[in-house]
């Protein structure tokens, strides 16, 4: 493996004077599950790594209606934290998937949107979830919404200088359920073919549904349930993963759904629109044919797990299997 | 340029001189000779490496070997206890058949440990779930998950 | 049954310990005193013309002791047709093609020296299609390689794979039903968790000990020689030594470049070297299983009777030549005796290509042919009208059939593995709804007493017993992880009625172990623990002689439970163990308690019809499973999975069905998600993250049933068992996914891709 310096600044200033002295000889360092991997496969080769670790705070998880994030918060912490669970499950949703407990229990949050792989799988949640980003330099500090963040596959609007410092949820609105599904080849130790995320947010103040639901059914069967309720979407957010260079936003297809009444053949046509929005390739992952396939598919799913778990809130549990 | 690390190594304070660029796994394997842990792929895809750090598994073919400094390390050496003792997840593994080839069961075993420690009972969902970043080649798992169960009285 | 003590029980292995404490010691664990590092560089293309290498940069490193290449190295070539040298001289035909090697005094010099080697190629056409590679013009890999009447240069190796019995053609005029298909398997890996290494060290008289992971102890020994022979080395010994193994699986029983690299390296640096792969190099420059393109036809009376089958098969050799190119030799077996069928044809050409060479894997070619059969099956009983269980009881071969490869079934337990699956499943209540749930089953043959693949078959076992009664059995045999120390052990004590723990078993060095053809075919513990069946008795014989003088009994009256000699007639005549060999080696005229045993089955090579009796039993068993099928989604789910298997007798339960649960596994992998991605001949997934072997939690719960049939040839009735737990496992999937959907995968894996774009077909077809 190639040799580097390895630096542990104590504080986030010394982290900032220490990048800014070595510019692009230097390299972050959170968890170090991308960037040992990357430098091992000789993908990067910097001569420095400046290491987050020693950096008190950076690994605080915040809530006070929304949520705050230091970037060294571990998948692992996001995984056990109940606050994210019941409001922001579709956070909980990618990190249960993501690697592995080793992986999880070193890899960070900050790490996973930092690397920009088109595949990671917070990513999709954090643009569902409407998440901004705060970057700091030695000369500037500003706070960005999460779509500005991502520019290309392993490419961010992170300068040389640049320390991703906080990434900030906002509250979500009354009657707000969100899912993530990752959709993959095993159940572990896998990168998704492909990823979405849903948030709903429904106009109703209160929402209820005697019948349990169930996603084995029919979308218009659960529907059909709550047709007396005449369910409105408030707010929607669709995000996908690896559906083109960057996770992106399926802006159309989240058009449709506001301010509607939610019906089975609505969400056909969202779902059919957001696939259309999308530009997933062939790789050696899964073919593009099948990735869009999927989005038809998954959308769909991902916000009847939504809706699910706004009516039944105490019931967050992991998306397994749901047909 | 080198630098002086010092961890608890299975209980006993360590001190040394590494590289920068060295990763956990070498400084267990070639510094200090406990080869229990095992390479398997070396780009923490497989868990072969899995060592406990303050309790947690990683998988220390990717861990920063500075980044141990001042932690807490257990190893599969440190499992036994002073006298030679087997644990009881080893004691489970040998028992129910958990180990054949037997290149993944020290990873396997802390990653087994790190779950109990966390879980006393575990279900069986839990215990996929906890040793999903292990691979094993040989047992099709489904002996590890038996004693495992057993370890918890299940 | 007969009441024993040792045989049936679920001991553990006897090196668990060892393992489960991180004591065991494997290649990459294992350093000798000025060992170097070695490191080997390959072809960046498939195939080009080497014009220049100049080495001197990387000579010039510190460190750096050695640098070899195709050109300043002996002449060794290696493999099934010795056509693979280590280093590759003047051209390269694949990118797994050694270049050249260095060995230096750590790794990362040794690694930092490789890149600094730099070669100068010229491009050649490549082909990697074997269809396309058999066709007039296409670029030849190996333009020395003369083949058919004509000896003309050809792509198509010269082993006309060919068995004919009956009359194929008239059986198929009077079919009554008739299926035609092509199936397509292709390359998976081992995934062996420990990677491939050795550590090659010679002494001052250039004698080479090679600490070596083979599974093929005996037969590397002679590979190894046979290559310092073409060192100028003749008349030298080799001694492999082997260390724990981290994963076979048939990846092990062939040498590979790598360790004649190694031993170049250590010859020339007069040192020891020591080489070890990475992950990435396990998955492109170790050999994966075969592909194959199989043309299938099968034929049924009306009343569902078997006709015929006639099969014809492309497989893709790679670029040279190894053990692998022989895997159409096994994949006769399933396909002239599983299930009964008269006429057979089978046919099949391996030919040369510019992707990696392929090698032995659990199975050998048998999961191939059977997902090929028995999908075909299932496809044949529904145009008959037939449930496929009843075509299967049908058809099931019977004891003391005689099949058309005249193979002599002896014991078979195929009939009562596939009713057991059936009442498992619910078969007959649950089959044929087509509701997205669905049930399928499958079967197989394999050789289960032994294969004679080479002329011998043969095992050797030494016991002897030292002075406090600990029994030395010193096996011929390999363990692998699979526990033949352990079977061993238990057959021995069970025949001379000590303990497990008093056995001792030494397996890992040729310089104290007797000869044996290695860990294949499933052989260890029929032939393995036959042999040391044979050596127990003989040992015993000799106890009970000279306790029968210490005892005044005379030695028929005698026997031996718990380590105590005892007489049958008189209760107080007995002795420990430890004393009788105390007496007999401290006396004058004293006597050695020691005896050797060599079996070799009575089973018979092929002959040049590729028929005989291959082995001396054959091990039947069925799977069967049930799952589910996203529709929209194409991903399969087993819900429910059966693996029935006529073991003859189970040695050791636990171990036993640590076989079948593993191999069942790795079927499921190779039916659902594994394969080995290549692209123009380079690997593309040559990683565990995209190669999709299983984790714990895709692994369903299998339920193993053991049918035993107490063959009269086994060690206390056992049959081998190591890879039948694979076999069936693709076919049993893909026809449950038939039943749940209605769609027919015929390509392996079957990725959820597959069964969507099937199931758009056949709906827009409607």
């Amino acid at each position: 493996m190639k040799k580097f310096e390895y630096l542990k600044p104590h504080t986030l200033d010394e982290a900032l004077i220490l990048l800014d002295q070595y510019g692009g000889r230097a390299r972050l360092i959170a968890g170090g599950t991308d960037v040992i991997v990357m430098i091992k496969q000789k993908e990067i080769s910097p001569d420095v790594l400046i290491s987050l670790q020693e950096i008190p705070d950076l690994d605080r998880i915040n809530y006070n209606g929304s949520l705050s994030m230091g970037p060294m918060v571990t998948h692992r912490a996001i995984e056990k934290s109940e606050i994210i669970r019941k409001n922001f499950s579709a956070l909980t949703d990618a990190v249960d998937v993501l690697g592995s407990v080793q992986i999880r229990n070193v890899a960070t949050i900050g790490g996973n949107i930092s690397t920009a792989a088109p595949s990671a799988d917070t990513a999709a949640p954090l643009l569902a979830l409407g998440a901004r980003v705060k970057l700091k330099s030695m000369k500037t500090e500003r706070t960005i919404p999460i779509e500005q963040f991502f520019t290309g596959p392993g490419e961010t609007v992170l300068q040389k200088d640049d320390i991703l410092t906080e990434i900030i949820i906002p509250k979500p609105l009354p009657n707000t359920g969100s899912a993530y599904w990752k959709h993959q080849r095993r159940g572990a130790l896998d990168l998704p073919i492909l990823g979405v995320a849903v948030l709903l947010s429904l106009d109703k103040a209160t929402v209820t549904c005697s019948d349990l639901l169930c996603t084995a059914s029919p979308i218009s069967t659960v529907l059909h349930s709550l047709e007396g309720d005449e369910v409105f979407c408030k707010e929607v957010r669709i995000a996908l993963g690896v559906a083109a260079p960057t996770p992106m936003r399926a802006i159309d297809a989240e058009k449709l759904l506001r301010s509607k009444k939610i019906s089975d053949e609505l969400l056909e046509e969202v779902a059919e629109t957001a696939a259309k929005e999308a530009q997933p390739r062939d790789s050696i992952r899964g073919e593009a044919w099948y990735r869009r396939d999927m989005i038809k598919v998954l959308v769909k799913r991902m916000a009847m797990k939504s809706i699910e778990r706004v009516l039944k809130p105490e019931e967050t549990v992991f998306p397994v299997r749901l047909w | 340029m080198k630098q002086t690390i010092n961890f608890i190594l299975n209980g006993e304070p360590v001190s040394v001189e590494v590289e920068p660029h060295l990763t956990l796994l070498q400084v267990l394997r070639d510094k200090l000779e406990l080869t229990g842990t095992k390479e398997g792929c070396g780009m923490g895809e497989c868990g072969a490496c899995t060592v406990l750090l303050n309790g947690k598994t990683v998988n220390s073919c990717i861990f920063p070997a500075l980044e141990a400094d001042g932690k807490s390390v257990m190893t599969i050496e440190g499992l036994t206890d002073g006298q030679g003792h087997l644990h009881p997840i080893q004691k489970a593994f040998i028992e129910y058949g958990a180990i054949q080839c037997g290149f993944c069961t020290p990873g396997m075993v802390l990653s087994a440990k790190a779950l109990l420690d966390e879980n006393t009972k575990p279900t069986e969902e839990e215990i996929r779930h906890g040793i999903a970043g292990n691979l094993c080649r040989c047992t099709g798992y489904l002996q590890i998950i038996e004693a495992i169960k057993a370890v918890s009285g299940q | 049954m007969q009441d024993f003590i040792n045989i049936g029980k679920r001991i553990p292995k006897m090196d668990a310990e060892e393992k489960v404490t991180g004591k065991a010691v494997y290649i990459p664990d294992l350093k000798v005193p000025g060992m170097l590092y070695g490191k080997i560089l390959y072809s960046p293309h498939a195939h080009a013309r080497i014009l220049r290498i100049d080495t001197s940069e990387a000579e010039r490193l510190p460190g750096v002791r050695a640098v070899l290449t195709g050109y300043n190295t002996p002449p060794i070539k290696f493999g099934f047709y010795k056509d693979n040298p280590p280093l590759k001289a003047n051209k390269v035909r694949s990118f797994r093609d050694e270049v050249a090697a260095l060995a230096a005094i750590d790794p990362d010099i040794a690694e930092e020296a490789i890149n600094l080697i730099r070669v100068e190629y010229e491009i050649l056409p490549a082909i990697f299609d074997p269809e396309e590679a058999m066709k007039e013009g296409a670029p030849l890999i190996h333009e020395e390689h003369l083949g058919g009447k004509e000896k003309k240069p050809t792509n198509v190796l010269n082993l006309p794979w060919r068995l004919i019995a009956g009359d194929v053609d008239e059986a198929r005029k009077n079919s009554a039903y008739v299926a035609e298909d092509r199936f397509k398997v292709t390359w998976v890996a081992h995934c062996c968790l420990g990677t491939s290494g050795c550590v090659a060290q010679f002494d001052m008289k250039s004698n080479l000990t090679m600490y070596s992971n083979t599974q093929i102890p005996s037969l590397a020994q002679k590979d190894y020689l046979d290559a310092l022979s073409a060192m100028g080395l003749q008349g030298k010994k080799v001694r492999v030594i082997k260390a724990m193994i981290g994963g076979g699986f048939g990846s092990k029983l062939d040498t590979y470049a790598y360790e004649y690299i190694a031993i170049l390296l250590a010859h020339k640096t007069r040192k020891p070297v020591k080489i070890i792969f990475t992950r990435e190099e396990e998955f492109f420059a170790t050999s994966p299983r075969q592909p194959a393109i199989i043309d299938i036809a099968q034929g049924c009376t009306k009343d569902g009777k078997m006709t015929f089958r006639d099969i014809r098969m492309t497989l893709d050799n790679g670029a040279y030549t190894s053990w692998g190119a022989t895997t159409p030799s096994v994949m006769m077996m399933p396909i002239s005796s599983l299930y009964k069928v008269p006429n057979v044809r089978y046919v099949a050409k391996c030919v040369y290509t510019n992707n990696t060479y392929s090698q032995a894997m659990r199975g050998y070619g048998n999961p191939q042919a059977t997902f090929a059969i028995d999908s075909q099956i299932d496809i044949l009983a529904e145009m008959a009208g037939i449930d496929p269980l009843d075509f299967r009881l049908r058809n099931a071969n019977t004891p003391g059939e005689v099949t058309p490869q005249n193979f002599k079934i002896n014991t078979c337990g195929l009939r009562e593995c596939i009713d057991v699956v059936a009442q498992r499943l619910d078969w007959r209540q649950n089959r044929g709804r087509r509701d997205g749930r669905g049930f399928g089953m499958a079967s197989m043959i394999h050789v289960g007493g032994g294969a004679r693949v080479y002329k011998s078959d043969g095992c050797g076992t030494i016991i002897k017993i030292d002075d406090f009664g600990t029994v030395n059995v010193i096996t011929g045999a390999t363990d692998m992880g699979q526990g033949a120390e352990t079977v061993i052990a238990q057959i021995v004590a069970e025949e001379m009625g000590v303990r497990v723990e008093d056995v001792v078993v030494t397996h890992t060095d040729t310089d104290i172990c007797p000869w044996d053809v290695g860990a294949h075919a499933s052989r260890t513990t029929f032939v393995a623990g036959n042999s040391a069946r044979g050596a127990a008795k003989k040992v015993k014989e000799q106890l009970l002689e000279v306790a029968a003088k210490s005892l005044g009994e005379s030695p028929e009256n005698l026997d031996i439970r718990d380590r105590i000699v005892f007489s049958k007639n008189d209760p107080e005549k007995k002795s420990p163990l430890g004393k009788i060999l105390r007496a007999t080696h401290y006396a004058a005229g004293g006597k050695m308690v020691m005896a050797e045993y060599f079996y070799d089955p009575p089973n018979e090579n092929l002959d040049k019809e590729f028929k005989g009796n291959l082995s001396v039993t054959y091990a039947y068993g069925t799977h069967g499973v049930e799952v589910e099928v996203d529709k929209e989604t194409g991903q399969v789910k087993i819900l429910k999975y059966i693996a029935a298997h006529d073991v003859g007798r189970a040695i050791n339960p636990m171990l036993l069905e640590g076989q079948v649960y593993g191999g069942a596994t790795m079927g499921i992998g190779y039916a659902l998600t594994e394969r080995l991605i290549l692209q123009n001949g380079k690997v593309m997934n040559p990683n565990f993250l995209d190669y999709k072997m299983l984790t714990a939690k895709d692994v369903p719960n299998i339920e193993t049933i053991e049918i035993e049939t107490d063959d009269p040839s086994g060690p206390f009735g056992a049959k081998g068992i190591g890879e039948p737990g694979l076999v069936p496992t693709a076919p049993a999937i893909a026809n449950a996914i038939y039943d749940a959907v209605g769609v027919r995968i015929k390509e392996l894996p079957i990725t959820p891709e597959k069964v969507l774009a099937a199931l758009k077909e056949k709906t827009n077809l409607k």
